[in-house]
């Protein structure tokens, strides 16, 4: 097999709109085909794409990975992380015992003393301090019954809002901008609809490298017949970039200026479908007012990109008759987050392009299982898309829980991770549980998450299956199962569901962190107001039974997607009902949506300041069923930069690596192809500083600063890229904190999703050393830079 | 000096003193991140108000100037606030301050709001409708402002007054 860390996106199949996308079944296996004694059905966890799989096992260990062809998801393709990340299950430096910190270090413990010192601490913090002492911080890497047994001890057990998931980081954007215009979190769409689009809007979304696989099947309707138009903005140069017809290369934290001239352009020329927005849209005339304010010299001005691009892109989003729009984190991870996803609602709103075959918004995820914390409610919602401000909402909760409604904290949203570690930081949070992630380097400014994290008078308990930055801050760590170790389901970006079986056993004495969850509420006594076990499971299929029953009559009613169901048919899509039992392909094909008041996940709020509606305030001028169009001016970020650091830094990521490494730096193959950090400069702003290709730089901002090698094809003048996944897990010494990016961006995030602003960061430059001498030899592995360099004219493959 | 002038002047007092409780509010906040940039896009959107108001001053008699600052000292004072806050920022005693600063900025809000009210009444009876076309935005976000503050209120005051030390 080719080596696919470089044939990134595998040979081409075109396709004509409507046709079927042909399969083309990717395997990746360690031993030769007929050692391998089974096959399990799974879903890759290494992004939110969620393609089919099967994991292949013989003696008792996992030897490989195939896609699954009749996956409606992936077709048979695997992406470079799907094909090679799973061999991080087998490192050598898996956790497999319980760890507990006595006289100041980490120390080998059993099970039965590890969930003693959590439950003892738990007990005597909320003696003393009570539940609002009590914080979970967890992840989008594990299953939806998992999420929804935290949702359920920390809502229902402890009576604490203090959940939240480091979805937080990668998808509250996605969640709250779909609330904002229709209602209620769900993507409308479906990968379907790329199928039969013939228009492309790709906004802050760099899918060749964050979401190869449906990257592929863009690209092979792209290279087949009836190509559809692409519009790409982003202010890099990316390989998704490159194909685009235009390329609206931004000034990073510009897009809201950017998609009001857009929209300006649409209305102003009459591009739009005035039937639609009368029958099933509230705001236009608001929305029109504020975009005429934006003409096109305008935004150019403020954005840095040709006015005559600009109307170029809005021609051909314009004449267009089938329009799929795609966001992601240039959006999300930018000041203004939630303003500028809705806006990209809102060009589809105009268009009335929705809930057609081809016509579509998707508000990307960024993780696997991201979607599951928001239908769970183990992020900053209540599950099964409850409104906390609806009485009504909040009492079926409690019924279902059967707990007394005022047990469950609704008097505010539940708390934002960014907000939790306010609390951890001021001392009013005493004790805090993270499963799944390693915030001490994907959370904004390290150096004050360290001295969060590392607080005496915090209690930190961190489940993980490595070793990590976080959990060398920890009181106690406990060795968790992988993927491929335990049973659950995941929801992807188009609402499909896949069950993922357990393959193999875990390693030593690692277990589920549902296991372990159950055996914390048990030690807890967690009891509902019958003095019954509150989770009264024993098995995850147990807890998913209970989980789709509450999700009965929501937007995201999932209550005939059995655990057989999804066995006999692979992924599916929400809705599955008893009267859709094999699932929907798309929402609001009706053109109504969730709006109504009582039916509505949240009231919505200003999308500039975050101020939060209330119920009467929105049933006076209740949509009804209609979509919301909600406009936004530009506003300049809070951080501009100046004569001591004139030069923005924009963070992200790679097509190699996942989220912080913990995975893809022990897959072989992924780690050789990325091994090392390094910041990309423009070669204008590199000059100016005496930096060549190779030398060692120093980049800083207000907050800190790190070194590395500088690649001198940064994307415009005055910006400078640096990707985040790097930490210090594998550095000769730990404790030298100049590598992460996110040592140098600041703890700011957006009003309405409070997603950390990751995109905009004032920096300077310094040269340390030549690449010659002393510096670092250039760092991107030949295949790494050849996997992202300007795309080769099409082969015939033999 | 017309009533109404006096009005817009007693209007663009009140914006120019929120914009500056709001930028008091931050910098003395700025620890507390939910808090410190919300409140900066607060005192821009007032410094915005107060520079639309100053426009309308001359129509009805009212000289209305951009309020003074001494930039040093101005810097000086934000410095002091901003180190004060990184300082103490880490104690609990820093949530009861910022409940006791966000309602003194929700009165403040509120008259501002009160004022824009009365400017609408008299734009209304001077039929001066470009005056009423332009101060509804403004008078909008003013009301939002407020709902901001209640939103920031409601947010923190749980766990300052019933989280124990």
């Amino acid at each position: 097999m080719a080596d696919r860390t470089t044939d990134v996106w595998g040979a081409r199949t075109p396709f004509g709109a409507g046709d079927r996308w042909p399969s083309r079944g990717d395997r990746y296996l360690t031993v030769p085909d007929d050692e391998v004694e089974r096959w399990v059905p799974s879903a890759c966890v290494l992004c939110s794409n969620g393609c089919g799989l099967d994991i292949a096992v013989a003696g008792g260990r996992m030897v490989g990975v195939r896609g699954r062809e009749d996956d409606r998801v992936n077709h048979g393709r695997l992406g470079p992380k799907g094909l090679y990340g799973w061999q991080a299950n087998h490192s050598g430096d898996r956790l497999t015992r319980p760890l507990v910190r006595t006289g100041g270090a980490l120390r080998p413990a059993d099970w039965e003393t590890a969930m003693r010192a959590v439950t003892d601490r738990s007990k005597a913090v909320l003696a003393e301090h009570g539940p609002l002492a009590m914080a979970f911080y967890t992840s989008g890497q594990l299953f939806a019954e998992e999420y929804y047994a935290q949702a359920l001890i920390a809502r229902a057990g402890i009576g604490t809002p203090h959940l939240d998931g480091n979805t937080r980081l990668c998808t509250a954007t996605a969640e709250w901008a779909l609330i904002e215009s229709f209602g209620s979190d769900g993507v409308p769409g479906s990968y379907t609809d790329i199928d039969v689009c013939d228009t492309l809007l790709l906004v802050g979304h760099n899918v060749a490298e964050t979401q190869t696989v449906l990257w592929s099947r863009m690209l092979d309707r792209l290279h087949g017949p009836d190509r559809p138009r692409l519009v790409v903005i982003d202010p890099r140069a990316t390989p998704t970039a490159r194909e685009a017809d235009v390329h609206l290369a931004l000034r990073p934290g510009t897009n809201v200026a950017l998609l009001n001239a857009l929209l300006h352009e649409l209305i102003d020329n009459d591009r739009i479908d005035r039937h639609f927005l009368d029958a099933h849209t509230v705001g236009f005339p608001d929305l029109a007012e504020v975009t005429a304010q934006y003409p096109a010299e305008k935004a150019a001005d403020i954005c840095g990109v040709p006015a005559d691009d600009i109307r170029a892109a809005a021609r051909i989003i314009g004449t267009g008759q089938r329009l799929v729009s795609t966001v992601l984190q240039g959006v999300y991870q930018s000041h203004q987050a939630t303003a500028a996803a809705v806006q990209v609602n809102n060009i589809n709103l105009v268009r009335g392009m929705i809930g057609r075959p081809g016509c579509t918004v998707f508000q990307m995820n960024g993780q696997p299982t991201a979607e599951n914390t928001r239908e769970t409610g183990a992020d900053g919602t209540l599950p099964a898309y409850l409104n906390w401000q609806n009485d009504a909402h909040v009492q079926r909760l409690a019924d279902a829980w059967n707990v007394d409604a005022l047990q469950i904290p609704h008097w505010s949203p539940p708390t934002h991770a960014m907000e939790i570690f306010r609390h951890c930081e001021n001392g009013s949070i005493r004790f805090l549980w993270v499963t799944g992630t390693n915030p001490a380097v994907s959370l904004p400014e390290l150096h004050r998450i360290r001295a969060i994290y590392g607080s005496d008078r915090l209690f930190l308990v961190v489940s993980d299956a490595f070793p990590t930055e976080t959990t060398a801050l920890a009181d106690v760590v406990l060795p968790a199962a992988m993927w491929g170790e335990k049973t659950g389901c995941f929801t992807n970006a188009d609402r499909t569901v896949h069950l993922s079986e357990r393959a193999v056993d875990p390693p030593g004495e690692a277990r589920s962190d549902f296991d372990v969850l159950l055996d914390y509420a048990r030690r807890m006594d967690l009891t509902d107001r019958d003095g019954r076990r509150l989770l009264p499971w024993s098995r995850p299929e147990e807890a998913w039974h209970d989980f789709i029953a509450l999700t009965q009559g929501r937007p995201c009613d999932q209550s005939a997607l059995t655990y057989d169901a999804l066995r006999n048919a692979g992924g599916i899509q929400w809705p599955c009902t008893d009267r859709a039992p094999d699932g929907t392909e798309r929402l609001y094909t009706d053109h109504v949506f969730p709006t109504a008041a009582d039916r509505c996940e949240d009231y919505g709020h200003d999308l500039t300041t975050g101020a939060q509606k209330d119920a009467d305030t929105y049933r006076a001028h209740d949509p009804d069923g209609r979509a919301v169009l909600k406009a936004a001016h530009y506003l300049p970020p809070h951080e501009p930069v100046d004569e001591r650091y004139p030069l923005q830094l924009t963070t992200g990521r790679i097509v190699h690596h996942w989220h912080t490494r913990t995975k893809t730096a022990r897959s072989p193959q992924l780690q050789d192809a990325a091994p090392e950090m390094w910041v990309e400069l423009h070669p204008e702003d590199a000059a100016r500083a005496g930096i060549a290709e190779g030398d060692l730089v120093r980049v800083a901002s207000r907050r800190g600063d790190l070194v590395a090698p500088a690649v001198l094809r940064g994307p415009r003048p005055g910006v400078v890229f640096a990707p985040f996944h790097y930490g210090y897990f594998d550095q000769a010494d730990p404790d030298r904190h100049n590598r992460a990016a996110n040592e140098l961006t600041r703890t700011e995030w957006d009003p309405v999703s409070k997603q950390p602003v990751y995109k905009v960061t004032a920096v300077r430059i310094v040269k340390v050393a030549d690449a010659a001498a002393g510096g670092r030899p250039v760092v991107i592995s030949e295949p790494g830079l050849s996997a992202v360099a300007p795309p080769q004219p099409p082969k015939e493959r033999p | 000096m017309s009533k109404t002038g006096l009005l817009l002047k007693e209007l663009h007092a009140s914006e120019t003193e929120l914009a500056a409780a709001c930028h008091a509010v931050a910098e003395r906040h700025a620890a507390d991140h939910g808090t410190y940039y919300p409140c900066h896009t607060l005192a821009a959107q007032c410094d915005a108000h107060a520079e639309q108001i100053r426009g309308w001053g001359g129509r009805y008699g009212a000289a209305l100037h951009p309020p003074v600052h001494s930039d040093l000292l101005t810097a000086a004072r934000d410095a002091l606030r901003h180190e004060g806050s990184e300082l103490l920022g880490r104690r609990t005693e820093s949530g009861l301050l910022l409940l006791r600063d966000l309602r003194r900025l929700y009165v403040k809000a509120e008259a501002t709001y009160i004022n824009w009210i009365m400017l609408g009444q008299a734009a209304r009876a001077l039929r001066d409708q470009d005056l009423l076309t332009a101060l509804g935005p403004l008078q909008q976000q003013t009301r939002t402002q407020a709902t901001w503050i209640t939103t920031r209120i409601k947010e923190a005051a749980p766990q300052i007054l019933v989280a124990t030390d």
